[in-house]
């Protein structure tokens, strides 16, 4: 009886499942984990649903009526925040900690810039402006994901076209498509942000890969971020991609400095069963190059040093688990950079009035490279442009930066935009300075730990492909790198008195108004002393 | 070395043909040295209206290409940007040898305003009148720090030159572009027509009406036509310089709007840092319209003698304006020595000197242990700024009372002189 009950529920399943399969829904996941160099564990988490033949909204039809939303796997919730303000492209990323680009290389989903950033690409025209429709996105987004996105106000938005181009496609709609971005350094990501982001999945945490997204390993590893991408393309449909990325150390947890991970010491979790509606659900591990090892259980496939485990077909509970015979060790030139180029940038000088920003270029190869360099500066920090000098191995060179777009700041509005392209000549170090000078803030403008500072945006770079047909014709094809955020201290005046200062210097106005006045409305007069 | 000169001015006998260009050399040697570099980012010597940095800052983008209005930077007028960025030097000897000058040609100018006042050629007192302005240090060290507010008090002097000379066009066109490039600057342009239908020989002594003197109204209000005609005509300059009128929220709207809240020895900065948000804009329009409140008592109280008018509300401005620097002050503090009549009548000479004394020494210091050391406060710093606001009021008090006071005359025994 209770077998045949359950058979029945089986075949409804299945039917469901065939349901959603036929009206263009499909849903991928995939956990990728590498060991770095220095003994850290890479684990990069992708969810990926795509809903097949489907546009993004044209801002055109704001107005009019939108056409029913029914989804089986899309997130509904962010499916509607999409339609209602006509996003064609959304990147949100909220990170905790530096991605060490010298040591790891390149991320596996690029936007690792610490805090929060999100980009959208949306379409102009139509009776909403794209300002008013990206506060709109920024707000319901922060709702959605428990973020103060909605800090990401007109201070934080700039337009910068030329790293941030569109990782989809751009439909053609006769209108033109604007970008706007905005970063929250100060943002960190923990497990509120986690909870909304599992709710996106079809199935939770409760089955399949995203059972291993436990909050109390993933926000204990030394670097964590979570990213939500939804791009277009032609030939296939709207991609939403839930992205999470962790760098746990198995060295520092470990007693013996082994360097060994398992699902278990990583995620203190193990897969009990597959997620029914994903239709991929593969696990890749990448092998070492050197060193014995071995790998628990055997994986399904083993191609070009990655082992692949299909979590549908193979034995549950899944504790993938990867061991070395001896301890870690580190290898010499661990530290060596990976990245063909490296990035340092500080802000110097212990004044709170005035400082210098210094950004040190290495270029690790043997060929002239060339990078688009973004700094989006809140207005608190103003560039001096004039004092801008760029050094190239301890020696003054022009015309290393070129193409300089600068959009200035505006005070209590809007941050600077500063863009160029750099040209690292091969095997040197470039060394950008700039004076800047610090504003000051009303005391109404301080945030409540104010004494700490502020926190300002990572720079980013982007390489650019050299191309020898034509010099002009360039596109950013290798992953955006960002710098550390920078932690800049801002005069503050004294919070505790605005009643007194107002009192005081209306005060000694009064006084002077009055004895001014005293002096002229009254005559000087002789008296005779009795 | 200056201050000896200044406590003995009976032994300062220096010919002013042969001190004149002594002085002036001896501040083109200190501008040549590293000190303009080391000053330039001083908040006391330049506000940001009238900032080296952020003048440079705006030729560099004006060169390039960029809108130096569309940011917060740049709020210098655009008669700065086009002279600097085509004729004037705005780097490096050049333009220490142009700040040396615009401070040497003030001086000649207060030297020429005073001779124009005693309606004499030349006197012993030149050399020490040209000292004491060469040689301020609220003068010179922003000079040092080019800080364009050095202009600002030249073309003021220059105005009011010519207003004594009696000629009326010159004084209005150099009056009409320095309120382009410093507004509250048109706080002088009623004293400046009155002493250009009186004359500006002192009658502090003799006070009269000038109805009874038989003076032409009329003709001032011709010469404010032609004031406005002029300014038109700069602002019309102005805006083919930039090409659009983002330019006038820019520069003039900063005066009164203060966005940037830079520290100075002002009375707003702070006023506004601490500023409750919905009050904000009720008190801009307060503190703005109390500096034009001085303009009709002054000049109705001394109609006799339009020129010390002037001289007062120069001290008005120095004390009150919105951006000041130590160059405002220093300016009113430097024309006293024109008024010699004045000092026997002094209220408190001695505590608004050592007043001086306190702010001058106290602001610097406290600047410094609050943004460059952070051990002070903000406090500090504005609690110094009150002093120096003290000490200008103080000095202000000063000359009117002494101002008023002179026309009755030395005390007899028996008698006293109060206020009725």
């Amino acid at each position: 009886m209770l077998a045949s009950w359950k058979a029945r529920l089986f075949v409804g399943l299945s039917l469901s499942l065939s349901v959603v399969k036929a009206s263009g829904e499909q849903f991928d996941e995939q956990l990728t984990i590498q060991s770095l160099r220095d003994g850290k564990v890479a684990s990069t988490f992708s969810f990926k649903t795509l809903l097949k033949g489907v546009s993004p909204r044209d801002p055109r039809t704001l107005g009019a009526e939108d056409a029913s939303q029914h989804y089986n796997v899309f997130p509904l919730a962010l499916g509607q925040i999409l339609r209602e303000y006509a996003v064609t492209e959304l990147h949100l990323s909220l990170n905790a900690g530096r991605w060490n680009y010298d040591r790891w290389g390149y991320p596996k989903e690029p936007a690792v810039g610490t805090g929060a950033e999100l980009w959208a690409w949306m379409g102009d025209g139509g009776q909403v402006s794209v300002d008013h429709r990206w506060m709109g996105l920024r707000n319901a987004l922060a709702g959605l994901f428990c973020a103060s996105l909605g800090s990401l106000d007109e201070q934080r938005t700039t337009s910068p076209d030329r790293s941030f181009e569109p990782e989809g496609m751009l439909p053609d709609w006769g209108v033109p498509h604007r970008i706007r971005h905005a970063t929250l350094p100060s943002e960190n990501v923990c497990t509120e942000n986690l909870t909304p982001f599992l709710k996106l999945l079809p199935c939770k945490s409760l089955s399949g890969i995203a059972s291993l997204l436990n909050p109390h390993r993933l926000f204990d590893a030394d670097w964590h971020g979570m990213g939500i991408h939804v791009l277009w393309r032609e030939d296939e449909g709207v991609e939403v991609r839930l992205t999470f990325q962790s760098v746990s150390d198995p060295v520092r947890s470990s007693l013996g400095r082994k360097r060994d991970w398992s699902f278990r010491s990583l995620f203190d979790r193990t897969i009990d069963r597959q997620c029914p509606i994903a239709k991929t659900s593969e696990i890749t591990v990448a092998l070492p190059s050197e060193g014995s090892y071995s790998i628990n259980p055997e994986p399904s496939v083993v191609n070009a040093g990655k082992a692949s485990f299909d979590v549908a077909t193979i034995d549950k509970p899944l504790d993938v688990a990867l061991q070395w015979s001896g301890d870690f060790q580190y290898v010499s030139g661990f530290d060596k950079p990976i990245t063909p180029f490296s990035v340092q940038r500080t802000l110097r000088g212990s004044s709170q009035a005035h400082g210098q920003l210094s950004v040190i270029v290495k270029n690790h190869q043997n060929s002239t490279q060339q990078v688009v360099y973004l700094e989006t500066m809140p207005w608190l920090v103003q560039f001096y442009l004039h004092t801008l000098e760029i050094r190239v191995d301890g020696v003054r060179r022009d015309g290393i930066f070129s193409d300089i777009a600068y959009i200035p700041a505006v005070p209590h509005s809007r941050p600077a935009t500063f863009q160029g392209i750099l040209t690292l000549p091969p095997s040197s170090a470039l060394h950008l300075t700039m004076d800047v000078t610090k504003s000051f803030l009303r005391y109404t403008e301080h945030r409540p730990d104010a004494q700490r500072g502020w926190d300002l945006p990572p720079a980013v770079l982007t390489v650019l492909e050299l191309d020898s047909n034509t010099s002009t014709a360039r596109h950013p094809v290798n992953p955006r790198i960002y710098t550390s955020t920078l932690l800049v201290d801002m005069a503050t005046p004294d919070f505790s008195m605005p009643y007194n200062v107002i009192i005081f210097t209306c005060s000694l106005i009064a006084f002077i108004f009055g004895s001014v006045f005293n002096l002229l409305t009254r005559k000087f007069v002789v008296v005779r002393i009795d | 070395m200056s201050s000896s000169r200044i406590r003995s001015p009976s032994k300062f006998t220096l010919e002013f043909g042969l001190a004149f260009p002594l002085f002036a050399a001896a501040r083109l040697v200190l501008s040549l040295t590293n000190l303009p570099h080391v000053l330039k980012y001083d908040h006391q010597l330049s506000s940001p209206l009238t900032s080296y940095l952020n003048l440079q800052e705006g030729i560099y983008l004006f060169k390039n290409g960029v809108d130096p209005y569309s940011g917060g930077t740049f709020r210098h007028s655009p008669l700065f940007l086009s002279l600097f960025t085509t004729i004037l030097p705005a780097t490096g000897v050049g333009s220490s040898i142009l700040w040396t000058l615009g401070d040497a040609s003030g001086a000649w100018a207060l030297v020429q305003i005073w001779r124009a006042r005693q309606r004499i050629s030349s006197s012993q007192r030149d050399s020490l009148i040209a000292a004491l302005y060469l040689f301020n240090p609220y003068l010179f060290l922003p000079n040092l720090a080019h800080s364009t507010s050095s202009f600002d008090n030249a073309l003021m002097l220059f105005s009011l030159m010519f207003a004594s000379q009696g000629r009326a066009s010159a004084s209005l066109l150099v009056l009409s572009f320095l309120v382009q490039i410093s507004p509250s600057s048109i706080l002088i342009l009623a004293p400046v027509l009155l002493l250009l239908i009186t004359s500006p020989v002192s009658r502090l002594a003799s006070p009269q009406p000038l109805t009874s003197s038989g003076v032409q109204f009329r003709k001032s209000g011709l010469l404010l036509v032609e004031f406005i005609a002029y300014f038109t005509v700069f602002t019309l300059i102005s805006a083919l310089v930039v090409g659009n009128w983002i330019w006038i929220p820019q520069t003039w709207g900063a005066t009164t709007n203060l966005p940037d809240l830079t520290p100075n020895t002002g009375l707003w900065w702070y006023f506004f840092t601490e500023m409750f948000d919905h009050f904000r804009p009720m008190f801009l329009m307060v503190f703005s319209i109390h500096l034009f409140m001085y303009i009709a008592p002054i000049c109705i109280k001394f109609q006799y003698d339009p020129l010390f008018a002037a001289f007062l509300l120069i001290g008005i401005l120095g004390t009150f304006k919105s951006y000041p620097s130590l160059s405002e002050p220093g300016l009113f503090l430097s024309m006293i020595t024109i008024f010699p009549e004045l000092y026997p009548y002094f209220r408190h000479p001695i505590i608004t000197a050592l007043l001086h004394f306190h702010a001058s020494l106290l602001m610097p210091l406290f600047n410094s242990l609050w943004l460059n050391q952070g051990t002070g406060n903000a406090n500090f710093y504005y609690a110094s700024t009150l002093v120096f606001a003290c000490s200008n009021g103080a000095a202000l008090i000063d000359c009117i009372w002494a101002g008023l006071r002179i026309a009755i005359g030395e005390e007899e025994t028996g008698y006293t002189v109060v206020q009725e």
